[in-house]
């Protein structure tokens, strides 16, 4: 499973440059390929609206937040969405290539997997950041 | 946000034929007993907040507060005992496996050191007295050969332990380390209860041969019995000491409690004969007593507390109950705001927010209840048989019922509200309409049907199967035509009703997941309602019809907004223990619901 050179260099411009909210990568033809990027003034609602309802995907977020002791603060969360109602053969192929992608991408704090929207709301996201 | 407002506890769970055990503190007013798995603390001047323990995994036989109030030591049939703390949340201090059966009977030592549990075992382990905080033994227990039913501590030096049991016999021990020293036959029956009286001189053993007898507590000597005039004609379960050590109260099988005054050379004179029956029936055997402060708390086996007051002694007494089985459904009678809540063992209970136990409505057609609708002027019922029983009701009381016949085992019965003659039943074939008590029809659907429910105006019906499709009808006169197929649920549908202004109507199934509908144009109205983990009981609308509340087996309800995403809802955790399986709103702020834990709640909803 190869990994497009396209994918870390968005990764890292949103790393360094904080220039996209997130981004929604995709399997195409034994590679992994950037689907779709959101701007800094994106939310987490327009984030959760990009992914499809029956395929999987894999997508990293930039969550912003300000901790108790009042600092602004910024986790980089991976996310693996398998939704129950997509395939078993799609289920199949993004959970053994996700270690190896998630590999490429240097900086990731959290992930989280979901199988439905409910598990990736944003509760789930705040609780694991704090 | 939702907050709990108010709880209407069950009753303690009673068995036929043996007392059960009831204990208190004194100090602060409150009286324990246990229901299921759960130990349940009840303030007697605050009956509307009652604090749970639910951390046993077996159900819980008994339940005592240390004598300077600060734990509670409560013991389970799978033989373990639990120390836990009365404030703080209730945090565990230690439990032991004391038992390798059932325990019938704790009590702790007057200091406050030692607890010498009793009950049902193999062999050696019938008896066993250790230290609170460490578990280790103290004293060798042989003697009984039988279920040893209950024991006691003597709470002056010299120590004595009192142990009785299903073998007749009253055996003394005395230590510490504790010694059998000897054995009372006395008994030609079980033998129920014993305890020492507080000033620790006497203690009376009191057994299903219908006698009190009465002994010298450091010597084990009889002293002398209950006097036979006005005795007791049934077994005594239970008795219990005046705090001054003058007066008992005992409890027996013939529906009667007696307080009797016990004299120094140790015989039993009836003071007064407190009878408390309702129907007569055997639901008013009287199984468990206590005598705190001014009160003489009675349990009856059909779960009737009543509070005698000692300073009057013929004033009626202030009764109050619950349901001591999982309650399945629950109805708010609209223009009375009086609510309804059934079990599975025929028990209807009315409750009034603000107040608590109102009344139970018992029928002796109906033995058993699975689904209950109920309107204004009528309860429609349906049990484990074929039957649907439909129960007029005027004020409160019930008239006579009728029933119809529906052919098998009613999943689910549904009311059009606005024309309450016209009923929908589903069974496993097909659904079966009802005018009154008649069949009107019954149509064969094809696919084994789950849930099903009728418009208000009983035009339009839906039906869930098994497979997860909604199938919508139209009614016109007996016959049914399908006029839409809905598939989205993954699971069996588990219950559907329409929203009070009629627009919408919410379905939830058995996984996990619900959806609102939009009535006109069939289109999903509410997405990904999926914020529970478990199969979906119960729905609920509030009469504005902007919110839906679910009930689910993973003990949650969870309340969301039309109109709002559904992640941006309200989640009440641990709502019942064991599962939540019925829910109605009671106005636009207030939800009530109830659960295997046999207790309904009420919450207030608040906007953050």
């Amino acid at each position: 499973m190869a990994v497009h050179d396209d994918c870390k260099l968005k990764f890292l411009e949103l790393k360094a440059k904080r220039n996209f909210r997130f981004i929604v990568f995709k399997i195409e033809n034994q590679q992994v390929v950037v689907e779709k990027l959101g701007g800094p003034s994106e939310t987490y609602d327009d984030f959760t609206a990009s992914f499809p309802a029956d395929e999987c995907r894999y997508a990293v977020y930039d969550f912003d937040f300000i901790t108790e002791e009042n600092c602004q603060k910024s986790k980089i969360f991976f996310i693996a969405w398998s939704p129950d109602s997509s395939r078993v053969r799609m289920k199949m192929v993004y959970a053994s290539s996700k270690d190896r992608f998630k590999r490429e991408l240097d900086g990731i704090q959290f992930e989280l997997q979901a199988t439905d929207p409910s598990e990736m709301s944003l509760d789930i996201v705040k609780a694991r950041a704090f | 946000m939702a907050q709990l407002s108010e709880t209407y506890a069950c009753a303690p769970s009673t068995e036929r034929g043996r007392g059960i055990l009831i204990s208190g503190d004194p100090k602060s007013n409150s009286i324990l007993y246990c229901n299921g798995r759960s130990v349940l603390i009840r303030y007697l001047d605050r009956p509307l907040h009652v604090h749970v323990y639910g951390e046993h995994g077996y159900p819980v036989t008994v339940a005592r507060y240390s004598p300077n109030g600060e734990w509670i030591a409560s013991a389970d049939v799978s033989g373990t005992v639990r120390i836990w703390g009365t404030h703080n949340e209730f945090v565990l201090k230690k439990d032991f496996k004391v038992l390798s059966g059932r325990i019938d009977d704790l009590q702790w030592s007057a200091d406050g050191m030692r607890i010498v549990a009793c009950g049902d075992g193999k062999g050696k382990s019938l008896v066993r007295t250790f230290m609170w905080d460490s578990g280790s033994t103290v004293g060798d227990f042989d003697g009984h050969s039988r279920r040893v039913l209950s024991c006691d501590f003597k709470p002056t030096r010299p120590f004595r332990i009192v142990t009785c049991g299903e073998d007749f016999l009253v055996n003394l021990y005395e230590g510490p380390p504790f010694k059998f020293k000897l054995s009372i036959r006395d008994h030609s029956n079980f033998v129920n209860c014993v305890r020492f009286s507080p000033d620790g001189n006497k203690f009376i053993t009191v057994s299903s041969d219908k006698k009190g007898l009465i002994y010298d507590a450091k010597t084990g000597d009889k002293m002398g019995e209950f006097s036979s005039e006005d005795g007791h004609t049934g077994s005594i379960y239970a008795v219990s000491w005046n705090p001054d050590s003058k007066q008992v109260l005992t409890v027996s099988a013939d529906k009667s409690a007696k307080v009797w005054e016990i004299s120094e050379d140790g015989n039993g004179k009836v003071v007064k004969t407190l009878v408390c029956s309702e129907t007569g029936a055997v639901e008013d055997m009287l199984v468990g007593c206590l005598w705190q402060n001014d009160h003489l708390i009675t349990v009856s086996l059909g779960g009737i507390i009543n509070i005698f007051s000692t300073s009057d002694l013929d004033q009626a007494p202030s009764s109050f109950s619950g349901h001591m089985k999982n309650v399945t459904t629950l109805t708010v009678l609209k223009n009375n705001q009086k609510m309804l809540s059934s079990s599975y063992d025929g028990i209807i209970i009315r409750w009034i927010q603000g107040v608590g136990y109102s009344g139970k409505i018992i029928h002796k057609d109906i033995p058993q209840i699975k689904c209950l609708v109920a309107v204004e002027e009528e309860i429609v019922t349906s049990g484990f048989d074929n039957k649907v029983w439909r129960i007029p009701l005027s004020d409160g009381e019930c008239g006579d019922a009728e029933y119809v016949d529906v052919g098998s085992q009613p999943m689910d019965v549904s009311l059009a509200i606005s024309s309450p003659r016209l009923a929908l039943v589903s069974t496993d074939s097909g659904v079966v309409l009802l005018n009154g008590a008649k069949v009107v029809s019954n149509i064969k659907l094809g696919f084994p049907v789950t849930a099903c429910a009728i418009a208000p105006d009983g035009s339009e019906a839906i039906v869930g199967g098994r497979d997860g499709k909604l199938h919508i009808y139209s009614v016109s006169g007996d016959t049914l035509k399908e006029e839409a197929v809905l598939e989205k649920h993954r699971g069996a549908i588990t219950v559907i009703e329409y929203s009070p202004d009629v627009s919408m109507f919410a379905s939830a199934d058995g996984f996990h997941e619900s959806v609102v509908w939009d009535r006109a144009s069939k289109e999903v109205k509410l997405n990904n309602m999926l914020f529970h983990t478990a199969r979906l009981n119960c729905l609920a609308w509030s009469p504005n019809s902007t919110l839906v509340a679910t009930g689910s087996l993973d003990t949650c309800v969870v309340i969301y907004e039309i109109g709002k995403p559904a992640s941006s809802r309200i989640t009440i955790k641990h709502a019942h223990l064991g599962g939540v399986y019925g829910l109605a709103f009671i106005d636009d702020l207030n939800v009530v619901s109830s659960g295997e834990d046999a207790s309904v709640r009420v919450w207030r909803l608040t906007q953050e």
